[in-house]
């Protein structure tokens, strides 16, 4: 199986689709740190503001960790889109190249072959939320500098800067699992068509009806909501609550979990019965 | 038997693409698989090789039924099924590494194999540069990676110059040699008589003849016969409204023509009593026309 999932991340290395991800988060995390550096004093104000009648503030509130939470918020969508480039591309570009052709036909079962596949499409995943990490964080550290990590959500948490390394090591983890779900929804449209385009349009198609069925205040969308995926993805924001709800932490991620079961074993029999005509 | 398939049907949608087919592919020969186009020959070599599920029937490798065991069965078999197609942003051997990894192939192999298909010096070369002909000796390549018995080769000389089909014959003749069964499908029947000693023809989806290739040869209802004849104008005009002369063309002034066995003393008798001279008559049935009697001239290749 090792060598497997190998293979695989050896083609998606080799694909410059697989890059897209990392060269535009190269190119909007600088942006934003720089933004933050530069025009950082008006957050700095209204955070002040907030807080200014409770605490007194000695220093800057804005760090690499409070950046960090704020640009967190592109998990919603940004990194969905770019998780999928990858999940989207990999049973589909196989069937669409004619590669099926020759590793279908070796004494592998398919089911090794498709474990292989999605198991490289997760490490891409956290390869891709871990870049991200080090551009905030790391990078966010050099340029911002670090501090105590103040979140305001139903109170106001402040958590040490030594404490806020371990929330943003934890949430990050979260935000990898919330990925790999995403990553698994787009592997199952995957292997029903030999067209990569079709799973990212039909990923994001579906993260977006969800979120509309969140935003909007109907009776009926009320109560399909506890049944729509994206309503578990702020997960990540728990590991900033205090104390930390593991409770609430389980059930999303059970609920994540059943979604990425379900949509394995759909794409596992898809994948298995489906008649390689490419 | 080291291949055979009982009944074998697929349709998609209300098409029959393979239709009930019975095949017996002996230990050690080299068998041709011909067909026009779209007469099943993919659809069938698609289901030995479990990429398309049959919808009755079974294939069996070496008594192991490819349905019931999957890819397991496909263990002594090398498959290059139509273009061969690769990672192009990768390597040959890069390609060939991660094949032999899949199933646990020695890596010592990669060189052997590209050697043999006269790709040594060019394995590290992105796919992206080969040439047609040299992405289909790398699919060659592939096919006997993991050392097969059996070898399952579907058109493997489409889309090659005659010198990379010449080099193709040559190295499945080799193979053969060395005792590796080789099921080869092919439109080129003339290659296909070159190579093979055994031979199957479907059109429809349903077999029509197969067997040893000397077999269906002399087997054959139709006797082509090759008539040195003088002068050629009206031999052609008197042959032609006979009704028991199934063909008859001229090439390069010879007279080719297609009549049943029975019927030659007939033929050099109405040809003398016409006051025309015959130098000579060769029988010379091809697979052509065995192919063209037994198909059908509606479905030529």
């Amino acid at each position: 199986m090792l060598g497997l999932i190998h293979n695989e991340l050896l083609v998606i290395a080799g694909r410059w689709r697989s890059y897209i991800g990392f060269i535009g988060i190269s190119i909007l995390m600088p942006l934003i740190l720089w933004g933050f550096s530069v025009g950082g004093e008006e957050l700095h104000r209204d955070y002040a503001r907030e807080l200014g009648g409770t605490f007194m503030i000695v220093g800057s509130i804005l760090n690499s960790f409070l950046a960090t939470y704020i640009i967190m918020n592109t998990l919603w969508i940004h990194i969905p889109f770019l998780v999928t480039l990858a999940a989207g591309d990999s049973v589909a570009a196989d069937g669409a190249n004619g590669i099926f052709r020759i590793t279908l036909t070796r004494s592998v079962s398919r089911f090794k072959i498709l474990v292989s596949k999605l198991m490289a499409s997760y490490i891409y995943t956290a390869l891709l939320l871990i870049f991200c990490a080090f551009w905030s964080l790391g990078i966010g550290s050099i340029v911002l500098g670090t501090g105590d990590l103040i979140v305001i959500d139903n109170g106001i948490l402040i958590l040490d800067e030594s404490q806020a390394w371990v929330r943003m090591a934890f949430s990050f983890l979260l935000a990898i699992l919330v990925m790999c779900m995403v990553a698994t929804l787009c592997f199952m449209f995957s292997t029903m068509t030999n067209n990569a385009v079709g799973p990212i349009i039909g990923t994001i198609f579906l993260i977006i009806i969800g979120y509309m069925i969140m935003s909007i205040p109907l009776e009926i969308f009320e109560k399909i909501e506890p049944y729509v995926f994206v309503k578990y993805f702020n997960v990540w924001w728990d590991a900033f609550k205090d104390p930390i709800p593991w409770g609430e932490i389980g059930k999303k991620l059970g609920v994540l979990g059943a979604y990425s079961v379900t949509c394995f074993g759909v794409a596992t029999y898809v994948f298995l019965k489906k008649d390689i005509k490419t | 038997m080291i291949l055979e398939t009982k009944n074998l049907t697929k349709s998609f949608g209300l098409r029959k693409a393979v239709d009930g087919l019975n095949l017996e592919i002996p230990d050690g020969s080299v068998y041709g698989f011909l067909g026009p186009n779209g007469s099943g020959k993919s659809t069938t070599i698609r289901m030995m090789t479990a990429l398309i599920s049959p919808d009755e029937g079974e294939v069996f490798i070496q008594g192991k039924s490819v349905q019931k065991l999957g890819n397991k069965a496909l263990s002594s078999v090398g498959a290059l099924i139509e273009r061969a197609d690769f990672h192009k942003h990768l390597s040959g051997e890069t390609n060939l590494e991660m094949l032999a990894r899949m199933d646990g192939t020695d890596m010592s192999r990669v060189q052997t194999v590209l050697d043999r298909t006269g790709l040594g010096n060019r394995g590290k070369d992105k796919v992206k540069t080969y040439s047609q002909g040299m992405k289909q000796r790398l699919g060659i390549a592939q096919a006997l990676l993991s050392n097969p018995r059996l070898l399952i080769l579907d058109e493997p000389t489409n889309g090659l110059d005659p010198q990379g089909m010449k080099d193709v014959r040559d190295l499945v003749r080799e193979l053969a040699s060395e005792g590796i069964t080789i099921f080869i499908s092919s439109h080129l029947l003339d290659e296909v008589q070159k190579i093979c000693s055994h031979v199957a023809m479907i059109s429809q989806g349903k077999l029509k003849t197969a067997g040893p290739i000397e077999d269906l040869l002399k087997d054959s209802d139709l006797l082509m016969t090759e008539i040195h004849v003088n002068p050629l104008a009206p031999a052609i005009e008197l042959l032609s409204n006979q009704d028991w002369i199934h063909r008859c063309e001229e090439n390069n002034g010879i007279l080719s023509v297609g009549i049943s066995h029975d019927k030659m003393s007939d033929l050099v008798q109405l040809l003398v009593q016409n006051d025309l001279q015959v130098s000579a008559v060769i029988p010379r049935t091809s697979l052509e026309d065995v192919f063209l009697s037994k198909v059908g001239k509606e479905n030529q290749i």
